[in-house]
């Protein structure tokens, strides 16, 4: 189990282990081949020999033994294209005689069988010969002969076609290989769109996975989708709660603050306002953390159109502010997405723009663009701008630089952290004409 | 000053009209939906101060049926929740400002002038020209087959004047006078770019090029 504890694909896993069986396979085959052309054709030599001994035999009997009178020309010669050997006790026939070097040793001796010479050095003949020696009588007068063949010329054809099919070995295993990466790659087909149809919804072009997941595949990619239904009906559920929970405490609180400004009432002057001012303090606690638990933060399967939400929160400030002027400018088309929840999203434009509609002096741009994997939300406004030595200090919780624009400091604050959730970036600059510029980089 | 304040909290409702009788308005006050939509279509009020959260319904629903009927009153909404998209769908509806509970009575009563002087001069205005309908109030965009889009004041300013004239040739200069940029110096580019993204609205053949003399409205499509 040590191999598949390491990461590797199942592709590659695959590979490793058919690849390497395929080839040791085919070796093996080509082996056993080899031993058994070499022992089906010595066999076949064998009988052959062996045949041809007989007709010769069979002749010498039918001359009564009479050597000499078989000798008419080259008569066995050319029809058996092998060499013989004859040796009667007077005579002894060797044709072609360049082999007789090589034969008359194995005329010595007695006895009916299969002889084999290797290695044997004699101009003219060949080394290595198979031979089948049969001793009979005829007449009563002896007589041996032997038929031999010269294995050199066996040997080499014999090679000639192991190595053909040592050829068509390495050819067979060339398209084994390329059968089992096209199985492989049959098998592994419905993987891949599984996989692709996972980078699609880390991307939030779909917020399910819908693709043709294999049988085996299916209960995983089935948790997934439920786990994030359940995760979609959470967030839901607490946004739901807060929402109810910020009417039940808000409009009590609303209410108390009325009477409470009521100067017509009878209530001692200072303890109104200290009243006022606790109820206010509530009020801003209550709502940092409200708005703050309504963050989805980076969810899979969560996206949110930029150019639609960022048009309609313009128009609606523009509603607001008649007398500014809310700008866009993108390259982004309509139905561009990004990987941000929708609320979230709406949280950072909205109250970037709320913030520099505020303090703008005629006109507030925004730009989203996209670049190298980058979300870039720029919001400038032309008003009297912050001061460098403030700059650091917007954005930062309870920090306000003007106490007259209530919830500007949390805005920016709650931008920052939702940025921060993002892994993003939040800056902020002098603008050229001298209004503040808000730059947003969140890595997609 | 007649004004109708719809908010279902009794406590609320009686300290809020109190204020705003003090600051020169005749307020009638109703706690349900239901009630509201019959006195916003029956009176003649100048503005009305509306509660999203009511007991037999949403206010947004109240909105919607006061504007469908022709009631075109300053509205200003009061929400629990300080959520984006509820103030982008209260002003889409029809409401001119919105204010988050809880809230001081000073700010909701400079508000409501704000809104009703802003209300005043208004009439029901638009431009139409071919398929295209331009609500000035709105400012936003109305296509013949329902669809609505919200306009950027440029976008407003510019399509306004291509439409208010259709079938004339608007030179990059004469447009140039409806840009508002931040831009040192707004260029010919802007616009072109401002045009593009029109024509993506309205259709690239409603908005023609003249090489050399400008942009045309042609109301023919």
């Amino acid at each position: 189990m040590t191999l598949f504890r390491k990461r590797v694909s199942i592709k590659g896993t695959l590979l490793t282990l058919l690849l390497p069986a395929g080839i040791g396979l085919m070796a093996i085959a080509w082996l056993i081949h080899g031993l058994l052309l070499e022992r089906m054709s010595r066999e076949f030599l064998e009988s052959r020999l062996k045949d041809e001994v007989a007709f010769l035999e069979l002749h010498i009997r039918q001359a009564d033994g009479r050597i000499d009178r078989l000798q008419t020309g080259d008569y066995f010669e050319e029809v058996f294209h092998h060499a013989f050997a004859i040796q009667s006790p007077d005579q002894t026939v060797i044709s072609p005689l360049s082999w007789k070097p090589l034969l008359m040793p194995l005329l010595q001796s007695d006895g009916n069988e299969s002889l084999r010479v290797k290695d044997a050095t004699i101009a003219n003949a060949p080394s290595d010969i198979l031979a089948y020696r049969k001793s009979f009588l005829v007449s009563g007068v002896p007589i041996r002969v032997i038929v031999s063949e010269d294995m050199g010329a066996l040997k080499n054809s014999q090679a000639e076609l192991h190595a053909w099919t040592a050829i068509m070995s390495i050819l067979l295993i060339i398209l084994l290989a390329g059968i089992i990466w096209f199985g492989i790659n049959l098998s592994m087909r419905p993987v891949v769109s599984l996989q692709a149809a996972l980078k699609r919804l880390q991307s939030g072009e779909i917020s399910r996975i819908d693709a043709e997941a294999p049988e085996e595949f299916q209960p995983l990619v089935q948790q997934l989708n439920q786990l994030l239904d359940s995760l979609d009906q959470r967030l839901e559920r607490s946004r739901e709660a807060l929402a109810n929970l910020s009417h039940s405490v808000k409009t009590p609180i609303a209410a108390v603050r009325q009477v409470l400004d009521d100067t017509s009432r009878p209530l001692d002057e200072s303890l109104r306002h200290e009243m006022g001012s606790r109820l206010g303090d509530i009020d801003r606690q209550l709502e940092a953390e409200m708005r703050r638990s309504r963050f989805a933060g980076p969810q899979i399967g969560k996206s949110a159109f930029p150019v639609k939400q960022a048009r309609d929160l313009l128009w609606m400030l523009g509603r607001l502010y008649p007398e500014k002027s809310f700008e866009l400018s993108t390259s982004l088309t309509e139905e561009f997405r990004w990987p941000i929840e929708e609320h979230d999203l709406n949280e950072i434009l909205g109250n970037l723009l709320d913030n520099a509609g505020k303090w703008s002096a005629e006109c507030v741009e925004l730009s989203l663009e996209q670049h190298d994997g980058l979300a870039l939300i720029v919001v400038t406004d032309d008003g009297s701008g912050v001061s460098e030595g403030d700059l650091v200090n917007l954005g930062q919780r309870g920090r306000r630089l003007d106490e007259q624009t209530p919830g500007h400091g949390l805005g920016l604050a709650i931008v920052r952290e939702i940025v921060a959730r993002y892994e993003g970036e939040t800056s902020f600059s002098n603008g050229l004409k001298g209004g503040l510029k808000v730059l947003i980089k969140i890595s997609i | 000053m007649r004004l109708l304040l719809v908010e279902d909290d009794r406590l609320l409702a009686d300290g809020l009209a109190s204020q705003l009788e003090k600051a020169g308005f005749s307020v009638d006050v109703t706690g349900t939906a239901k009630e509201a939509m019959l006195l916003g279509v029956q009176e003649d009020y100048r503005a009305a101060v509306l509660d999203l959260g009511l007991p037999d319904g949403n206010g947004l629903d109240v909105l919607r049926k006061w504007r469908q009927d022709n009631a075109n009153f300053a509205v200003l909404i009061l929400t629990a929740r300080g959520d984006w998209q509820d103030k982008v769908s209260g002003l889409k509806a029809g409401a001119d400002d919105y204010l988050a509970k809880p809230f001081q009575a000073e700010e909701l009563i400079a508000r409501l002038n704000a809104i009703v002087r802003r209300s005043e001069g208004r009439v029901l205005s638009s431009v139409k020209a071919g398929h295209f309908e331009l609500d000035e109030n709105r400012q936003c965009l109305k296509i013949d087959d329902g669809t609505e889009h919200s306009l950027t004041g440029t976008e407003f300013r510019l399509l306004r004047c291509l439409m208010s004239h259709p079938g004339r040739i608007f030179s990059k200069e004469q447009l140039m006078e409806q840009l508002y940029n931040l831009n040192e110096s707004p260029n010919e580019n802007v616009i072109e770019a401002y045009i593009r993204r029109l024509r993506k609205l309205v259709g690239p053949e409603t908005i023609e090029t003249r090489r050399g003399q400008g942009y045309l409205f042609n109301d023919a499509f």
